[in-house]
């Protein structure tokens, strides 16, 4: 018990020291001010109380006094040796001694009956104090309120001074039924906080009552706040998490209040300092009187407090926060009905805290999930995920967000403030990458802090510190960012966090509680506000939504598929019969041109010339309708696909065409042997014959000089792959279909085509040269050509530029997935 | 005296038909030409009993009312009249039509181009043919 100042000393200041108390029970009053470490304070087992009160430790079988604070010959009237070892009843008298005795019991048997009986009347007193009797100190007159609690098979009597007059009996509960009420029609979390302190105050008259939010990390902020108006405002202050050790939030998970009567009250310690049965400490986690740690006191000293009162407030059995009320006007009197009062509120507001939030995040959602239905009706409505950020609304309106991006068709569509493209082609890369965005039934990942889990973003951690992500498809890159901006928006810290606790207190080498409380405004960086669950959910809905939108789109789509092709069959079906039809009355229009020529004695050479070219137009309509029939049937034949020897085909096709190349120098190259590919030989034999017929035709040159050859797979992939670099890329429409197919190509050194006009040659009958240039014809001849390929699933390009020739190239793939289906035929 | 052996040209074209007339003029062997507008008066035509069956049915493909296809069907479906022959005269080359008819029994298939002279030329050498060197089915006169 008497361990010299001196050792305590030497012991602290070892590099490795053991507490003071090495070896013995701790005593706040006689070790508290040799904590190195908050963190190692026995907060629970102080062995002392608060000086304004007296607590009995009783032996349950018989009432016996085991221990007693020092303090009892001052609050009770009788010094602790004339109490130790005696039965209750000579302090109390038999009445309050067999009232307690009666309580004792049936909370026992309520112990006992837990889960039979419901509805209780008496109170369970295990590590609950309950208000017992009032006891009269005899010495000094005055009324003091007995409570009673059993912890670790002790009963704990405590006596405060009851602070009311000596018959009045105050109702706790009809004293907060009214913030009861108030409490329960929140709404919102910063609503209840702030009844809960007005309320706290109102009924306690404390100068100051705040609640504190602890942070995920554990640093807490004054989130509602009453005061008296004269004192400053510490609304919104942040405060690191060393200021509530993990002993004392440990302490607030177990209990609901902590009553500090006087900061400078004093201390009196149990005598004996523990148990004389068990030898064991007093747990005194639940006790009133508990006497608080020097820390505390002094961390209260340094705010210039005086008494406090802090209640927990609990959120699914974790600690949320607290109500925490500061007095600055010297000693605090909260008696046990009062502090019983108190308690209520707090469990009240920690039953109503879900609640409360639930009716904020209802609120949130319904805005939430009014915006995004808005957002699907108008991207159903226009067809498109585009239309999320045409707006108004646009994806930014729905969630609390600073900008937001999608990622579809293969590009970015923003809005608000994001990344560059570049910057989020690597951020989607990365994302897909994730296994969070490979989950089937939740494909969504979302930080406020996303430099920790992608460095790369520290440098758009302004805009983009907080990322919520989802993944409307798994297959494809489709993805959906919110961003939330950097909070460099500042902590106001109630004090500097960073100049605590290396400074050497007034009792030596130990750690001291922060002593200034100025305030400090520090930037947090790379951080954002953090996503809550409601938001993640409204996330993981919307996604959903968008994901029937897709489906009922694809159902669409193939629904407008089947149209096009029944509509085309239609239009091919209507090609064949009108030209057809047409014929016949073109034939007895060129018959009658015929007759009236032939018997035209008496015409004029005028006149004879008309005739001429009424019978010339006639012949003319008549190849154009043969190109027309023909083109309506390419579409409507059957593909008969087959291994062909591509060098063949073009030998047929060149004697096709041979009665073309006229007495004109002209020099057909193949470079290489052909290749062999699978295709229908009619079909190739065609497409080879127009090609080289156009290429023949549209020639002004001395010689015309063809060149039909091909390209190998990877010589198309490499070529690709040059192309993607240059600037060339996209006004050389070589298509990406192409890659890793053959190529086949027939190059002239021909007129060449406008680059203005590349699109046209493909039309029908588009001509882009006069009618009877370059030997007349139709126009069809690349239309059909066109037709010819994409039957088979290819497609046919072109490189050209004036007076330097054409290139044609086209492939057929080399599977015959692609091919569209086979139209009907419909014989006229 | 013999009667001219007797053509039937199933045409609604009057410019058509009458190119047709001329090329009768124009062969070698006289010949009386009988025409309808439709595949339906053509039956007709042929059905009747009493009548001599024709030497040639030239059959255009798309008349209104019945058209060639269903006419020619029913000729060489019907006992009496499957050894008529019968030509198609046709606008169409579609490959369809070609199979349709030669299946149906059709005894050539011939196009008919726009351009007046071949129109004619290709008219006068097909019934040339047919009424000059055709060594016609013995049946034909017989039944009467």
């Amino acid at each position: 018990m008497n361990t010299s100042s001196t050792s305590v000393a030497s012991d602290a200041s070892s590099v490795a020291p053991q507490p003071a108390w090495h070896g013995q029970a701790y005593s706040t009053k006689r070790f508290g001010i040799s904590i190195t470490d908050c963190d190692s304070e026995p907060v629970q087992t102080p062995g002392c109380v608060q000086a304004h009160g007296a607590l009995l430790v009783l032996r349950a079988a018989d009432l016996t006094i085991a221990q007693v604070s020092e303090n009892s010959a001052a609050v009770l009237g009788t010094a602790p040796a004339a109490l130790l070892g005696r039965p209750l009843q000579e302090l109390v008298g038999p009445g309050n001694a067999a009232r307690l005795q009666a309580m004792l019991q049936q909370s026992v048997q309520q112990a006992v009956q837990q889960g039979v009986k419901q509805g209780a009347q008496a109170p369970d007193i295990e590590r609950n104090p309950s208000y017992v009797f009032t006891h009269t100190a005899l010495h000094t007159g005055l009324a003091l309120d007995a409570s009673v609690h059993t912890v670790e098979g002790v009963v704990v009597l405590e006596f405060e001074a009851t602070g009311r007059g000596d018959s009045e009996q105050r109702d706790f509960y009809a004293l907060i039924r009214r913030s009861v009420a108030q409490l329960q029609r929140a709404t919102t979390l910063s609503a209840l906080g702030d009844i809960a302190c007005a309320e706290v105050r109102a009924l306690t008259g404390l100068d100051r009552v705040m609640v504190y939010r602890f942070h995920d990390d554990g640093h807490g902020e004054v989130f509602c706040e009453s005061r008296r108006d004269d004192l400053p405002s510490w609304l919104g202050l942040h405060y690191p998490a060393q200021d509530i050790p993990e002993p004392a939030r440990e302490v607030f998970r177990q209990t609901w209040i902590r009553p500090l009567r006087d900061v400078d009250g004093g201390l009196a310690e149990l005598l004996p300092l523990t148990h004389p049965d068990s030898g064991r400490p007093l747990r005194m986690t639940h006790c009133a009187l508990r006497a608080p740690s020097v820390m505390y006191t002094e961390y209260l000293r340094n705010m210039r407090v005086t008494a406090s009162l802090t209640l927990s407030i609990r959120r699914d059995d974790k600690l949320w926060g607290l109500i925490a009320g500061h007095h600055y006007s010297g000693p605090f009197d909260m008696p046990y009905d009062l502090r019983a009062a108190c308690e209520l509120l707090a469990q009240i507001v920690s039953l109503q805290h879900a609640a409360a939030e639930e009716r904020e995040h209802a609120a949130y959602r319904q805005r939430i999930d009014s915006v995004q239905q808005q957002l699907v009706t108008q991207a159903a409505h226009e067809g498109g995920l585009a239309a999320l950020l045409d707006g108004p609304p646009t994806l930014l309106d729905g969630l609390d967000t600073g900008g937001t991006a999608l990622y579809h068709r293969d590009r970015w569509w923003c809005a608000g403030s994001t990344p560059s493209e570049k910057e989020l082609d690597a951020l989607g890369d990365w994302l897909t990458a994730r296994p969070e965005m490979q989950l089937r039934d939740r494909p969504l990942f979302a930080t406020d802090q996303l430099s920790v889990h992608y460095p790369p973003g520290q440098a758009f951690a302004s805009v983009a510190s907080g990322l919520l992500a989802i993944a409307l498809s798994r297959s494809a890159k489709n993805l959906v960012l919110w961003f939330r901006p950097e909070t460099t928006q500042t902590v106001r810290w109630g004090g500097n966090p960073h100049d605590k606790p290396t400074v050497v207190g007034p009792h030596g080498a130990r750690l001291t509680p922060r002593a200034s409380f100025e305030l400090f405004i520090e930037s947090v960086r790379g951080r954002s506000k953090p996503w809550l669950a409601v938001e993640l959910e409204a996330a993981m809905r919307f996604r959903m939504l968008m994901m029937e939108l897709i489906v009922a789109r694809a159902d669409q789509l193939a629904g407008l598929n089947a149209d096009l092709a029944r509509s085309n069959d239609e239009l091919d079906a209507f090609a064949y019969v009108a030209s057809h039809d047409l014929k016949e009355p073109l034939r007895g229009i060129h018959k009658y041109a015929h007759q009236l020529a032939e018997n035209a004695g008496q015409l004029g050479e005028a006149d004879l010339q008309r005739l001429a070219g009424l019978t010339r137009l006639t012949l003319r309509m008549d190849t154009l309708l043969d190109s027309l029939l023909h083109f309506s049937r390419v579409g409507r034949a059957e593909l008969l696909l087959e291994d062909c020897d591509v060098g063949e085909v073009v030998e047929e096709a060149l004697d096709m065409v041979a009665a073309r190349r006229g007495d004109k120098p002209t020099h057909i190259e193949v470079p290489r042997p052909l290749p062999h590919v699978r295709a229908d030989r009619v079909r190739l034999r065609e497409i080879y014959t127009n090609l080289l017929s156009n290429a023949l035709k549209y020639n002004q040159q001395a010689s015309t000089n063809i060149e039909i050859g091909w390209l190998a797979p990877h010589e198309v992939a490499a070529r690709h792959a040059y192309t993607a670099n240059t600037a060339q890329a996209k006004t050389r429409g070589w298509p990406s279909a192409a890659n890793a197919q053959t190529v086949l190509y027939v190059r002239d050194n021909g007129i060449g085509i406008e680059p203005r006009h590349i699109d046209q040659v493909f039309k029908m009958f588009r001509r882009l040269h006069g009618r009877d240039d370059y030997g007349g014809g139709t126009g069809a001849g690349l239309t059909i050509v066109r037709k010819l390929v994409e039957r088979g699933g290819g497609e046919v390009w072109i490189e050209s530029a004036p007076g330097q020739g054409s290139c044609f190239y086209f492939f057929l793939p080399a599977e015959d997935k692609p091919l569209s289906p086979p139209q009907a035929e419909n014989t006229p | 005296m013999m009667p001219l052996p007797e053509i039937i040209l199933v045409e609604d074209s009057d410019e058509d038909a009458d190119t047709v007339q001329q090329a009768v003029q124009r062969c070698s062997t006289p010949a009386r030409l009988c025409r309808v507008q439709s595949g339906d008066a053509c039956l007709v035509l042929l059905q009747q009993a009493q009548r001599e069956l024709p030497a040639l049915v030239l059959m255009d493909l798309n008349t209104h009312g019945m058209d060639g296809r269903e006419t020619l069907r029913l000729i060489k479906s019907d006992p009496r009249l499957a050894t008529v022959p019968v030509v198609v005269i046709s606008t169409s080359a579609n490959p369809r039509d070609l199979e349709h008819c030669y299946r149906a029994g059709a005894n050539a298939y011939h196009l008919k181009p726009v351009r007046y002279t071949e129109h004619l030329e290709a008219m006068v050498a097909v019934l040339g043919y047919w009424l000059d060197r055709v060594v016609a089915h013995p049946g034909r006169g017989v039944q009467s």
